[in-house]
């Protein structure tokens, strides 16, 4: 946006207009309150504007508060209206990854999904297992929310949650049933609960309109398009998150018991993988070396301390620092970090090419001209070494610190 | 650690080549033939519905398998119910597929519906089998982001292999032009997928875009003559290491990267 | 007279050893699988390519081609000679002169073998070959003595029983090692194996000033022949034979740039341990440089045991077979002429078809030939992107056309564009009728061929020939000298016979009949790197000279340069299998630019491009000549007779 301040005649008349709904989001900053010893309290310095002749002024036209650049909008908490379904006509059943126990956005877009589907006769109905974090259900779409909790879904167990969820299709008989086609458990819950209920889902589905959906078929050069069954596992964005209403989010409780059967599959929890070992092309957090690293020592302990997989510019690799499965690149791996830290690496095109997957580029190198730089998000101009020394010891301190916190 | 005489089936299907869409084997169910190949050697039965006259079945004989057995089929027909039927009495203790098939629907729902016909426990995303020992398998199974789980599972067992099981053999000319391909006559079942919907060319689908859901006509403008984020990034120069390692460290916490 | 018998029973002792050894070995070659050869019309020639093709090579190391004159020409005499003379008793005055003379020859000649043992360079093998010159100075100073009654210079029965005696003990030391240790498999072996390697040669072509540098094709039709080499019997017999014929002179030693890379090839060792395969036993006595980072005597073999176990140790290691560049900087320089990039791809040939054990990247390469036509896998729908705005034209619509622009895998490669679209740039200018294949255009199977994989090499180059016999034109110029190559020397096996140029040729042409109308280069100096394909493959030495010197580049030469250019280590697929090493080829090439001060590397080779451009900054600019001729191009349509487009003779392709 530009720093040039304009006018907005339309803003202005709302902020002198006390009974336009938005008046208050174009209030500037407090200018009164009431005090601890209730007294009106008035903060001069946020009433007025400094003037072009660098005088200040206090102009009670609306022009002032309307016209700022500095206006709150956003800030302003405008309470959606609520959407309520007392009797729904259908349901429709989303089952969310809930990573580390919120909704994710794979988890928003199903939730919008789910109320396109919903209209305004059906509720949508949201299953999640165990305890969750999640506050906002109710602006994310959640008509209601069934709890399943119970030792018996804790952990990795897909086929007593399959049950579950066939408990919520006898009682619910929901219309569609909706479940992310993600890796994190929601395309194997998914198709676990179709094979379970004998229903042909719709997978990798982008768009669900007017009875069609259409999904990814095959390797992803194909999409098939077909009359939307009941059980639909979409993908990422395969609709807008509910952003205008707000939900009840009214609980629901399993009438019936779950059966029990016994476990097939015995979950015997994670295993620690070594950052060091986790494949180049699937590590989140990449710490990459190139010709600039003097002190491979440190950028090892660098790497250990960040809890970093390392990587290695190519040249890196022929002189033979790294070895050559940690080559990132067009001629090594391609990369979906989704942070990754060049040190020392100018930027190659083949190299630049190898992470354009990743979200966010770092740099540390000396030359402030070399191309890394031009791509990454942060680039920090100096000696690697004192860096990243720098670095490590603000991490641990860090971390210290944190231990100490959770003492 | 693995008892000598496992029987191990993996499904394989014909895939496409995601940039010319030319038919070769299909990378996951590759990978799939290869994990039976560490586990049970030269004893891994390798299974295919289909054509059988099908040249691309012969890059999965190239990786040294002496034959390939193909339960003939046309190309609309419904594998299911052929592979449950044979692999009903073919007495394996594990079967390996990869996780979809290239070509086609690729739901990935044939080794679910496989084990639940079968009645058989279903490991998805299978990374390397630890230990089979007392009708029951150590496995470790696949998470994203490199992570792994380990499980305990009842054998027999299907599991589907995705691209964290380990990369497939060459498939090498000569073994390839070598092995066999025995066809199975069996009885065609058609696929009624078909009836109701078609395919067409994959759509790209456009990177989402930052809807502004506007209460005004300010904030539509504000939207529509935002400048787009992104364009350079920000560059500190002559600043001291620790200023410099502070806004990398500031960067890392904002995206979760410290843990 | 107690010498006059000996020698005889000596003489023909040996000589008759020496038969039964030449029997047995020319036995063991025929282990190897048969081969057409030429059999009395290869004797017939030997002695011419003998005397001129290998002295041509030989003539290179001046005081060694001297040495061996005298050596070699006074022993074939002395021992001729001998035979007539103490074998069969013609004690004629005259014949005892002349080998007197022939003796002398050799002593003089083996006075020099001594001197350069004396301190003998790291590329030569010691062990036995420490020995030979005292057993040449032995041959001939016991024959001279002996033949010196003969000639009437001593009387006969001169110094009694005592030299007698003497002379015996030398001549039997001397025709030992010379007559019946070149059959048994002593240093002298080379002057045996070597001659009838030089008559049966697989590649006679080479001789009387000929080329030949294509691989050979395998007949996959054949389901019973071999995929390549697994044991040393899968040869074919005069392979086995060429191995048999090295001197262990580590001329190839010290060029091959893998060696000097400390990767883990000797192509002398190479040859030998072939040597220890054909004939059976370890590499023990090995007695020259081992393979960079490996000890000698841990390897061993025998014709029917597989020479690579991929699982452990056999004859050669597999990394020793993947660090070759195909360079062919050892077969340029070997004296005996012996084809070590044949073997050393036969060898591949089996590792990828039958055991599918490509290193590195290599199956991932090879898996995307088949698959997208090309080794990166892009979508072959791309291949003409890089052309989107130049509107080139197509084959399929022109149909017919002086020169088909082979425009190769570059087309992938932002770098390479550079190249492509300067040379279409010059193309234009010079008014030139081409056109493309655009997407009928498919790789043109080198790499695949030389990682070993033949199948898919052969499938690609059948369907570029069956794309290419729809259309006419006279000529295929190409910027890349490996598809050059390809195309001109290995797709004729296959059923397509072309006239192919590589673009600096073709740009020479184009100069030399003033069709481009050029300015003066301006910038620093310049060197020129010989792209191994181009020069060594095809000896097109010439024809970037002048063109850089059209355009007023006076080349600064390297050192190495010419057929002694050192390779860029981008050939044989050697980036994709990637062995390390302990250092870069292309970084030591990089040495050698800047030792001439140059400022700018001129290249003709997308792949010689790619490394030197892979060298850490920094470092001399590296340009292709198309873009150098492109840089100088004047505006003004050349004063030159309009070009009228020369209907192409029809010329039928198939």
């Amino acid at each position: 946006m530009s720093d040039i301040i304009r006018r907005d005649p339309r803003a202005e008349w709302i902020a002198r207009n006390r009974l336009h709904p938005l008046h208050a989001a174009m209030q500037t900053a407090q200018t009164s309150w009431m005090g601890p010893n209730g007294i009106v309290r008035k903060n001069p310095h946020v009433v007025g504007f400094i003037g072009p002749n660098g005088l200040k002024r206090i102009d009670r036209s609306g022009a002032q508060q309307g016209g700022s650049g500095k206006r709150a909008t956003a800030s302003a908490v405008v309470q959606l209206p609520l959407h309520v379904i007392e009797q729904p006509a259908f349901y429709i059943a989303v089952v969310p990854d809930m990573i580390g126990g919120r909704l994710s956005s794979h988890d928003k877009d199903l939730l919008g999904l789910a109320n396109k589907l919903a209209g305004s006769d059906g509720a949508v109905v949201a299953v999640v297992f165990g305890e969750h974090k999640e506050t906002a259900f109710d602006t994310a779409g959640v008509d209601r929310l069934l709890q399943i909790e119970g030792e018996l879904f804790e952990g990795y167990a897909p086929e007593q949650r399959v049950l579950a969820l066939s408990a919520v299709e006898s009682q619910l008989a929901p219309r569609h049933w909706l479940l992310p086609d993600s890796r994190t458990g929601g395309g194997e819950l998914g198709r676990r609960l179709a094979a379970k209920l004998g229903e042909r889902p719709a997978t990798r589905v982008w768009q669900v309109a007017e009875g069609q959906c259409i999904g990814r078929a095959g390797a992803g050069r194909e999409d098939l398009v077909r009359s939307a069954p009941r059980l639909i596992l979409a993908a990422v964005e395969c609709a807008e998150p509910v952003s205008d209403t707000r939900h009840e989010v009214r609980q629901v409780e399993l009438l019936d018991q779950i059966a029990r059967n016994l476990p097939r599959i015995e979950d015997l929890g994670a295993v620690a993988v070594d950052p060091a070992l986790i494949p180049m092309a699937e590590a989140e957090f990449i710490l990459s070396g190139g010709n600039g690293v003097k002190d491979w020592t440190q950028f090892h302990q660098a790497a250990a301390a960040l809890g970093a997989t390392e990587g290695a510019s190519r040249v890196a690799v022929d002189d033979g620092f790294m070895p050559r499965n940690r080559q990132v690149g067009a001629t090594g791996t391609w990369v979906t970090a989704r942070v990754y830290m060049a040190v020392g690496i100018s930027g190659a095109i083949q190299h630049l090419q190898g992470i354009g997957a990743c979200d966010k580029v770092i740099a540390i190198n000396l030359d402030p001209g070399c191309d890394m730089i031009k791509r990454a998000d942060l680039s920090v101009i100096g000696d690697s070494a004192a860096i990243l020394a720098a670095l490590i010891e603000r991490v641990t301190a860090y971390r210290q610190g944190g231990a100490r916190d959770a003492a | 650690m693995l008892p000598d005489n496992l029987n191990i089936i993996t499904l394989v299907s014909i895939g496409a080549h995601p940039t010319s869409g030319r038919a070769r084997r299909a990378e996951q169910d590759a990978r799939a033939v290869e994990l039976g190949l560490r586990l049970a050697g030269d004893k891994l039965q390798v299974l295919h519905a289909g054509n059988p006259a099908d040249e691309a079945l012969r890059a999965y004989l190239g990786m040294g398998l002496s034959e390939l057995t193909v339960l003939e089929q046309p190309s609309h027909g419904d594998a299911l119910p052929l592979l449950n039927s044979y692999l009903k009495d073919a007495g394996a203790q594990l079967v390996l597929t990869g996780s979809q098939a290239e070509t086609g629907e690729g739901s990935g729902m044939l080794p679910f519906l496989l084990a639940e016909q079968l009645g058989w426990p279903l490991v998805v995303g299978l990374a390397e089998v630890e230990k089979i020992e007392n009708g029951m398998a150590q496995v470790l199974q696949a998470l994203p982001r490199g992570q792994r789980r380990r499980l305990k599972v009842r054998l027999p067992f299907i599991a589907c292999v995705d691209n964290a099981a380990p990369t497939a053999r060459q498939s090498a000319f000569g073994p390839a032009r070598r092995g066999q391909l025995q066809a199975c006559e069996v009885a065609v079942v058609d696929d009624s997928l078909l009836v109701d919907a078609h395919f067409q060319p994959a759509r790209p689908r456009p990177k989402r875009l930052k809807v502004i859901k506007a209460k005004t006509g300010a904030e539509r403008m504000k939207a529509a003559t935002a400048k787009a984020a992104g364009g350079g990034g920000q560059v500190l120069k002559d600043v001291s290491p620790q200023a410099g390692a502070e806004a990398i460290f500031k960067l890392l916490v904002e995206e979760g990267m410290l843990r | 007279m107690m010498l006059n018998t000996l020698l005889p029973i000596l003489l023909f002792a040996a000589l008759g050893l020496a038969v039964i050894g030449a029997g047995k070995r020319f036995l063991m070659w025929r282990r190897g699988r048969p081969a057409k050869v030429d059999w009395l019309g290869g004797l017939l020639a030997m002695p011419r390519r003998y005397l001129v093709d290998l002295h041509h090579v030989v003539e290179r190391d001046k005081y060694m081609s001297k040495t061996h004159v005298a050596t070699a020409g006074g022993f074939v005499l002395a021992a001729g000679l001998a035979i007539l003379v103490h074998g069969f008793g013609l004690h004629s005055r005259i014949l005892g002169y002349a080998l007197l003379g022939a003796c002398v020859l050799m002593f003089v000649g083996a006075l020099f073998v001594a001197k350069r043992r004396l301190d003998p360079p790291a590329r030569l093998s010691k062990g036995p070959w420490m020995r030979l010159p005292k057993s040449l100075l032995m041959f001939a100073v016991s024959f001279f003595i002996a033949t010196l009654p003969v000639a009437g210079i001593l009387p006969e029965g001169f110094g009694g029983w005592m030299l007698a005696v003497l002379l015996a003990v030398g001549v039997a030391w001397g025709v030992s090692e010379l007559f019946f240790g070149m059959t048994w498999g002593g240093p002298m072996k080379h002057a045996f194996a070597g001659a009838l390697h030089l008559a049966w040669h697989r590649r006679s072509e080479r001789f009387g000033g000929g080329r030949s540098t294509g691989l050979k094709a395998l007949n996959l039709d054949d389901r019973t022949a071999p995929l390549g080499v697994e044991k040393p019997r899968d040869f074919t017999w005069n392979q086995l034979l060429g191995f048999d014929a090295c001197v262990q002179c580590g001329k190839c030693e010290a060029v091959c740039p893998a060696f000097a890379a400390g990767q883990p090839l000797n192509p002398k060792k190479l040859i030998q341990d072939m040597v220890v395969g054909l004939a059976g036993g370890t590499d023990a006595k090995f007695a020259g440089s081992p393979y960079p980072g490996q000890a000698i005597g841990e390897h061993s073999g025998a014709p029917h045991l597989p020479i690579v176990n991929l699982n452990g140790k056999a004859l050669v290691d597999a990394e020793t077979l993947w660090s070759c560049t195909t360079c062919r900087a050892c077969v340029e320089e070997c004296p005996m002429m012996i084809e070590h990039v044949d073997a050393i791809v036969d060898m591949r040939r089996h590792l990828t078809l039958e055991k599918g054990a490509t290193p590195n990247k290599g199956a991932e390469v090879l898996d995307n030939l088949i698959a997208t036509d090309n080794p990166g896998g892009f979508a072959p729908g791309g291949r003409l992107n890089w052309a989107a705005d130049l509107n080139l034209p197509l084959m399929s619509e022109k149909k017919s056309v002086d020169v088909l622009f082979w425009v190769g895998d570059g087309a992938f490669d932002m770098r390479n564009q550079r190249t492509l679209r300067a040379f279409v740039k010059v193309l234009k200018a010079a008014n030139v009728d081409f056109a493309v294949l655009g997407l009928e255009e498919r790789d043109s199977g080198d790499v695949a061929r030389r990682l070993g994989d033949e199948a898919t090499f052969q499938t690609l180059a059948k369907r570029n020939i069956a794309s290419m016999s729809q259309y006419q034109f006279n000529k295929i110029v190409s910027c890349d000298p490996h598809s050059f190559h390809v195309l001109k020397n290995e797709y004729g096996e296959l059923g397509g016979h072309y006239q192919v140029l590589h673009h600096s040729t073709y740009m020479d042409e184009l100069i030399s009949a003033d069709k481009l109308n050029l300015g003066q280069h301006k910038g620093g100096s310049v060197t020129y790197h010989d792209p191994c394909y181009l020069g060594r493959y095809n000896g097109e030495y010439e024809a970037p000279r002048a063109v850089l010197k059209a355009i007023g580049i006076e080349v600064r030469e390297m050192e190495r340069s010419g057929f002694r250019s050192r390779c860029c280590g981008g050939g044989g697929g050697a980036p994709i299998t990637d062995i390390p090493g302990k250092q870069r080829i292309p970084d030591m090439r990089m040495v050698d630019i800047q030792e001439t001060g140059a400022e700018l590397v001129a290249v003709g080779c997308p792949q010689c491009t790619a490394m030197l451009e892979g060298v850490v900054e920094p470092r001399p600019q590296i340009k292709d000549i198309a873009e150098l001729v492109a840089d100088v191009l004047l505006e003004a349509p050349a004063p030159a007779k309009k070009p009228v487009p020369t209907k192409p003779e029809a010329l039928e392709v198939h």
